[in-house]
């Protein structure tokens, strides 16, 4: 056990000490930052670019009210719709339209205009001749489709302008055209009331914290393999087995390593945790809505189960291997079920109690991410809890012995890969 | 009382016997050489000895019992295969070996602060061991083995790769160690290297013991048929003599193995006649030589 501990401190604090961790530690969240934060902030900067486009219509009353709509809608849409704030975050910038209207609709025209566009002259223009209208379907021609199309802008506006137009000619009010296309918001809601979180909300927040469990699991099971590799091709392995056995040697890289995934993971829900009081990453905010207490203690047993199963995994395919290409081979192979369920995840987001998710939760090399979204999107018999959590235990008692007696034999090999028989007697040897 | 005791030892992996029923003792505080080319089953036994592999049947007793982990502690480990963490620092490096062999944190800085200075390296303690030379990085591994203060000191291939100035350093050191009574074992293939330091022997061959016994007797035993004569003038005697067994020309003198049953002092005779002789003398065969002649026999 001492050795254990000393073997375990001692690849702590080199890891935690490496400049590699504290790029690590600090570049991941700054990423965040950077991709929820920094485009919003260059969206409100961009707001400048005007766009010149011609609108032609049989008759000006159309192209009018066309016009209108365009110029209008962009403000219309901030105002109408506060809540949706991850239109927003897509980072699109608003768009000053300067329309002109035209009732010009012989061919000619259409050339010229497309000429124009051509020229970069004009941005664009819509073509809607009565033609066009009856058949439901407008040109519009233009070099730059997604700073009009993305914004959704065109679209509604136009839409808008037919529909008041057509309802107008069937005699229809103003005030009972209005009334009649007022938008109606539907709020999804969660039957725990309206305390509870938007369940759209809750399923982003979810799907980030499972792909945090991923990405630590994944990353330091593949830093524990590294790690062994790196002992190997340094040949340090005799030295520290003439004192500490191979099964302290696994153990206390594993649980050292695993200390400083931990750390990572720490700093970084702090880091989130100021982020979100401050309201300044929208993320942030996010995950605030779905980290309960409950929620965090299963993140943390199934990160440390995951992670225990996995990095034993990984131990092993090190011990195995004589050169990171034959490493990176086999690391695809073990992590496999991982990458898996992270496939499947929003599959199981959306059906938490099919068969597929049922089985993935209980089966434990998928278990910790499976069974984790299916606790966070729903209430869980407690039994299947049991029986993963019994299981992954059961399974990691396993594999460590199997892994243990692979790995004792394994760092001590050098030359070429092991095949499977041989890794079969290795496992048999006294 | 002895050190280590190996009882019929045996180790193969697949069909292979790396170690074939080794049986051996080392005396407490004796320098046993344990000998044999490469391939011979050497790393082989000492894995074994100090429980890195079980082996198959047989019975090995370190310091006078069964062996168990515990008794590491007192074992210094220089493995063939050197190897120390890169990015460490030094004394870091050493803080952590010594911790592992069951010492006290600030106990191994002090010792290890001693061995630096000893070894001519305390200016290096700060660096990281990539920093460092080959000869330098030695000196560390060196130091990794005795820093805990053994009583059994195993060295594999100790004078590998080392400057003639750094292994006369490392020889002063270990007949220090012998003189403290510790017990020390030498594996290696260059005999010459050891045969001044070992008391007693082991030559292995192929996982079987060929050889082995008290180095002096052993050596008795070939008698003193080596002659080596150090003379000016015409060497035609070499050739074609009845007396001359084999020889060596070394240059500057010449190295002769008497033929069986010939006179040495026919042959100085002889060689006198014709030129002038410097030096003429007497000796017992050289570890190498008795050596290559076993191997040779048993391989045959």
């Amino acid at each position: 056990m001492r050795n254990i501990l000393i073997i375990a401190k001692r690849e702590y604090l080199e890891r935690v000490r490496s400049r590699s961790f504290v790029i690590m530690t600090f570049f991941i969240p700054l990423l965040m930052f950077g991709v929820t934060v920094v485009p919003t902030l260059l969206a409100n900067r961009g707001s400048n670019e005007t766009k010149h486009m011609v609108v032609v219509a049989a008759d000006r009353d159309t192209a009018e009210m066309i016009r209108s709509h365009i110029e209008h809608k962009q403000d219309d849409k901030d105002k109408e719709k506060p809540a949706n704030k991850l239109d927003q975050k897509r980072g699109l910038p608003p768009i000053n339209f300067a329309v002109e209207v035209s009732t010009n609709t012989v061919d000619s025209e259409r050339v010229a205009l497309t000429a124009k566009v051509k020229d970069k002259k004009l941005d664009a223009f819509l073509w809607a001749t009565p033609d066009a209208i009856k058949s439901r379907k407008l040109d519009f021609v233009t070099n730059d489709t997604s700073s009009f199309i993305d914004n959704g802008v065109l679209g509604v506006a136009v839409n808008d302008a037919l529909r008041r137009s057509a309802l107008k000619s069937k005699g229809l009010s103003d005030s009972d055209i209005e009334t009649s296309l007022q938008s109606v918001e539907v709020a999804a809601q969660s039957p725990l009331g309206k305390g509870a979180p938007d369940p759209r909300v809750m399923f982003i927040g979810t799907l980030g914290i499972v792909m945090v469990m991923y990405m630590t699991v994944l990353l330091y099971g593949i830093n524990v393999m590294r790690s062994i590799l790196e002992e190997k091709t340094s040949r340090i392995m005799e030295v520290m087995l003439s004192t500490a056995s191979a099964k302290d040697m696994m153990a206390g890289k594993i649980l050292g390593v695993g200390a400083v995934g931990l750390t990572q993971v720490g700093i970084w829900a702090v880091t989130a945790g100021i982020f979100s009081a401050g309201a300044l990453v929208g993320a942030a905010g996010l995950i605030k809505g779905v980290l309960s207490v409950k929620l965090l203690i299963y993140f943390g047993v199934y990160f440390l189960l995951g992670y225990v199963l996995y990095s034993t995994l990984c131990a092993a395919v090190g011990s195995m291997v004589n050169s990171e290409q034959e490493a990176q081979q086999m690391q695809f192979l073990v992590m496999m079920p991982m990458i898996l369920s992270v496939i499947f995840i929003v599959n199981i987001f959306q059906h938490p109690s099919s068969p597929v998710a049922i089985f993935g939760s209980l089966f434990p090399f998928t278990a910790p991410l499976v069974m984790f979204s299916r606790i966070a999107m729903q209430a869980v018999p407690w039994w299947q809890i049991a029986v993963s959590i019994g299981l992954m235990i059961a399974t990691i008692y396993g594999m460590v012995w199997l892994c243990g007696r692979i790995y004792r034999v394994g760092i001590l090999m050098y030359g070429k890969k092991p095949n499977l028989p041989e890794i079969m007697k290795w496992i048999k040897y006294a | 009382m002895h050190t280590i005791d190996l009882n019929k030892v045996r180790k193969s992996y697949d069909h292979f016997v790396a170690v074939n029923d080794l049986t051996f003792s080392i005396e407490q505080g004796g320098v046993f050489g344990l000998l044999g080319p490469n391939g011979a089953g050497k790393t082989s036994t000492i894995r074994m000895m100090i429980g890195i592999t079980a082996p198959d049947s047989g019975q090995i007793n370190l310091f006078g019992k069964p062996f168990e982990r515990k008794s590491l502690n007192k074992v210094g480990y220089l493995p063939e295969e050197r190897g120390l963490y890169k990015k460490m620092k030094i004394i870091e490096q050493l803080i952590f070996l010594g911790e592992l062999h069951g010492m006290q944190a600030s106990a191994a800085k002090q010792k290890a602060t001693e061995w630096c200075k000893r070894l001519e390296i305390d200016a290096w303690m700060q660096k990281k061991v990539e920093e460092l030379s080959k000869g330098m990085q030695q000196k560390i591994q060196f130091i990794a083995a005795l820093l805990h203060d053994p009583d059994f000191i195993i060295m594999d291939e100790p004078f590998f790769g080392l400057d003639p100035v750094n292994a006369t350093l490392l020889k002063d050191v270990m007949l220090d160690l012998k003189k403290q009574g510790k017990t020390i074992l030498f594996s290696t293939h260059r005999m010459d290297q050891v045969e001044k330091l070992c008391d007693s022997i082991c030559l292995i061959n192929k996982g079987n013991a060929v050889l082995q016994g008290d180095l002096k007797s052993i050596k008795s035993g070939y008698g003193k048929s080596n002659v080596q004569i150090e003379y000016e003038g015409n060497g035609d005697f070499l050739e074609k003599n009845p007396l001359v067994g084999a020889y060596n020309n070394y240059g500057n003198y010449v190295e002769i193995k008497l033929a069986p049953g010939a006179d040495a002092q026919q042959l100085l005779h002889m060689v006198a006649e014709k030129s002038r002789v410097n030096r003429f003398e007497l000796m017992e065969p050289s570890l190498e030589e008795i050596f290559i002649n076993t191997v040779g026999k048993s391989n045959a």
